[in-house]
């Protein structure tokens, strides 16, 4: 456990080096607007060894706490001014956690979280309320994040009701105002949720999250439950506000191409840890832990005939499932999925640190990374057993 | 600040076309239908539901106003009429006149022995039973959401010890706990010597109800609380700041409104059919104060059964379409705010 803290402690040494070299190059085309106001680089939120364990309760009479659920374990991540940082992985790995510990929904069980240099980790509500309006959050399901009792209008300016703001020329044309920025009518101000569709209620719980005019917006992953063709309407919206007001995202997601499109940089979780991190293009294009690989390698790809071989893309397929997180494995928390596991992946866990031939800030916990490449290789990678013998039967 | 995103046609389709809530045939700014509006007019398409509503309504408005409709009447219950009239009454103190002592001056006819009139009786016992009623189940209501929201919004040491208080009260049987203890509660106010006041018994009756009355109702809103809890929503509202206070007073509460309508439209009827239970039984409300249940065991004793049906009738039919008008009132209550319960 001690090792494994120092191991960590490391790799966010490294990034913060290398913080002040790398941001200048790293707004592409795309986001030469984000956070153009206000200087880039300069951190806004930073995490360090944020822990998240849940207890769990058993035994009989008398009721212990027998284990943990160790959803968050000890992750660093660092979210710039007006920046878009991304965080993947598969379900049940502790983006959601890790959203909910940001926002202060959760209480960690030990690490910090820094806002603008104030520790917000184990602060109270009152203490909170100064920077509650200053990180808002947007979530999930959007059939479940707004109160189905109140109009449109009560639901966006709640906020602005709690903080006591009161913007000139009233709440009630702020709202108006907020409803046209996410692209609704502003007659809709005395409507109810339930007259609404799926995207457009998300549009609301965006305005929701404007309203109180946030420097860091949780988005949880936003657009997971709606159709395909909405969800590329709302992330254009997100990224539309994020371009305009200079407003950073943690954007927490399942879908690689969503925060492909959306984030400049992306963090990999796997299993309550951070695998890998880096600008976009890096993990994209130059991707070192077998995990990223993986995942990479698992997004569909339209093509006219299919087969990997014709997109000359790497074709990785695990097997199984993530191991429990009550009792993770020893050592490296892929290790019992990896092609590439040895004995020293079970011993010792790899610390988050930039491997030679990465750029900079670009960071992966890996004994034995892969090739910076995403291009096919010589040989598939199926280790699911049903799946190769469902390709031989074929063949 | 900025121009709607309008680069990616965002909204647009989604908003356009016959979904278009913001535009009603007249233009302008249109109301949203809120969800109790909408139950509202889906409640008003149930005539089974409307006509319960009217029934339920004239019975309160006849405890209501029975006083005035006594005075109208020129009667009231109270009257001793086997001293008064003594030429309607034969020598056993049952009425002359067949069906009861029917006529158009006693149009329920006259109660063998005492000879109170019948109709004014009956209002007046409606009067005294639906206030008991409502007072329980206004309190219970109350109980039930102070107990049951906070049991499920704070969840852990307090929903245990509110759970467990539930399943202890729950064990009582609640019929004979009433009838056993009427009288304690009674004797804890006056001494058994002196003359109860009706006021005693009447507050002893609201008591032994309310107490073992709520523990349904708090169970209800304490699961609708602990799944409303878990909604996004609720999540939003504590990253905005809110006090909990705000967030079961705003968020919470109007969602409970629901069950919380349902339950008590199903309590009442209950609570109407109990009181007059407990007072035929005699632990009640007692003569000469008029009650409901009361006027069954008047009519049921040996005297008044020999001689007639009648005063078994009145009371009989008119608490049965009370309660089964109620009752349906409360099925159509639910179908309206969850059209698919429906049947």
């Amino acid at each position: 456990m001690e090792e494994e803290a120092v191991d960590v402690s490391k790799g966010v040494d490294v990034s913060k080096g290398e913080a002040a070299k790398g941001e200048a190059t790293l707004p592409g085309p795309r986001e030469a607007g984000a956070g153009a106001a206000e200087s880039p680089g300069e951190p806004l939120l930073v995490v360090e060894k944020l822990v998240k364990h849940f207890p769990v309760k058993g035994g009989f009479p008398i009721r212990r706490t027998v284990g943990a659920v160790q959803a968050v374990d000890g992750i660093d991540l660092t979210v710039h001014v007006g920046e878009s940082f991304g965080l993947v992985g598969e379900s049940g790995c502790g983006k959601s956690t890790t959203g909910r510990l940001i926002t202060r929904l959760l209480e960690p069980t030990s690490g910090s979280i820094s806002y603008r240099g104030r520790d917000i980790a184990h602060a109270s509500r009152k203490q909170l309320a100064p920077i509650r309006s200053e990180i808002q959050m947007i979530f999930q399901d959007p059939y479940s994040s707004l109160n189905p009792r109140q109009t449109v209008g009560k639901i966006i300016s709640g906020p602005m009701e709690i903080n006591g703001i009161d913007p000139t020329g009233g709440r009630e044309k702020r709202v108006r105002e907020l409803l046209e920025i996410v692209g609704l009518n502003p007659e809709h101000y005395n409507r109810f949720p339930h007259e609404f569709s799926g995207g457009q209620r998300q549009r609301i719980g965006v305005a929701r999250a404007l309203a109180l005019e946030p420097k860091l917006i949780v988005a949880d992953e936003p657009v997971s439950a709606l159709d395909v063709s909405i969800q590329a309407q709302v992330v254009n919206l997100l990224q539309q506000v994020q371009k305009d007001l200079g407003i950073a995202f943690l954007f927490i997601a399942h879908d690689l191409a969503i925060v492909r499109h959306f984030s400049q940089r992306v963090a990999v979780m796997y299993l309550g840890k951070i695998i890998e991190v880096g600008d976009r293009d890096s993990i994209y294009k130059r991707p070192r832990h077998p995990y990223t690989h993986a995942l990479l390698s698992a997004v569909p790809e339209v093509t006219l005939d299919g087969g990997a071989e014709e997109t000359g893309r790497e074709r990785i397929r695990l097997a199984g499932d993530v191991p429990s997180p009550i009792s993770p494995p020893s050592g490296c928390r892929f290790r019992t999925r990896c092609w590439k596991s040895q004995d020293k992946c079970a011993t010792e866990e790899p610390p988050l640190v930039r491997l030679s031939g990465n750029r900079p800030h670009h960071l992966t916990a890996c004994h034995f990374p892969e090739a910076p490449t995403t291009e096919a290789r010589e040989e598939d990678i199926v280790l699911d057993p049903a799946l190769t013998a469902l390709e031989e039967g074929e063949g | 600040m900025t121009s709607p995103p309008k680069a990616e046609g965002g909204g647009t389709p989604v908003v356009g076309g016959e979904r278009e809530p913001g535009k009603g045939p007249e233009g302008g700014q249109v109301e949203g239908r809120s969800p109790g509006r909408l139950m509202w007019i889906r409640f008003k398409r149930d005539r089974v539901g409307v006509v319960s509503a009217f029934v339920v309504g004239f019975f309160f408005l006849i405890g209501l106003l029975a006083p005035l409709i006594s005075k109208v009447y020129g009667k009231d219950p109270f009257t001793v009429y086997a001293d008064e009239r003594p030429e309607l009454f034969d020598s056993a103190g049952v009425p002359v006149q067949p069906n009861g002592g029917i006529s158009g001056e006693f149009w329920f006819g006259l109660e063998p022995g005492n000879g109170y009139d019948v109709f004014t009786k009956l209002i007046y016992g409606i009067r005294t039973s639906l206030m008991i009623s409502l007072t329980v189940t206004v309190a219970v209501v109350l109980t039930g959401i102070v107990l049951g929201v906070t049991a499920g919004y704070l969840g852990g040491k307090a929903d245990f010890a509110i759970g467990r208080l539930i399943d202890f009260l729950l064990a009582i049987p609640a019929q004979l706990f009433f009838i056993a203890s009427m009288p304690v509660v009674v004797s804890l106010f006056v001494s058994p010597r002196d003359e109860t006041p009706t006021y005693v018994r009447v507050v002893a009756l609201i008591a032994v109800q309310w107490l073992l009355g709520w523990m349904s109702l708090g169970r209800i809103l304490r699961g609708a609380t602990l799944s409303l809890r878990e909604r996004e929503f609720i999540e939003a509202a504590r990253v905005s700041g809110a006090t909990s206070e705000r967030i079961i007073r705003k968020e919470i509460l109007p969602n409970v409104v629901t069950p919380l309508l349902v339950q008590s439209t199903y309590l009442l009827p209950n609570f109407v059919t109990a009181e007059a239970a407990l007072s035929f039984l005699g632990v009640g409300i007692v003569e000469p104060t008029p009650d409901w249940g009361q006027m069954f065991a008047k009519a049921s004793t040996e005297l008044v059964l020999q001689n007639d049906i009648t005063y078994m009738f009145f009371p009989g039919v008119s608490m049965i379409i009370f309660v089964i008008a109620f009752n349906l009132l409360g099925d159509s209550v639910r179908d309206a705010f969850d059209p698919k319960s429906a049947r």
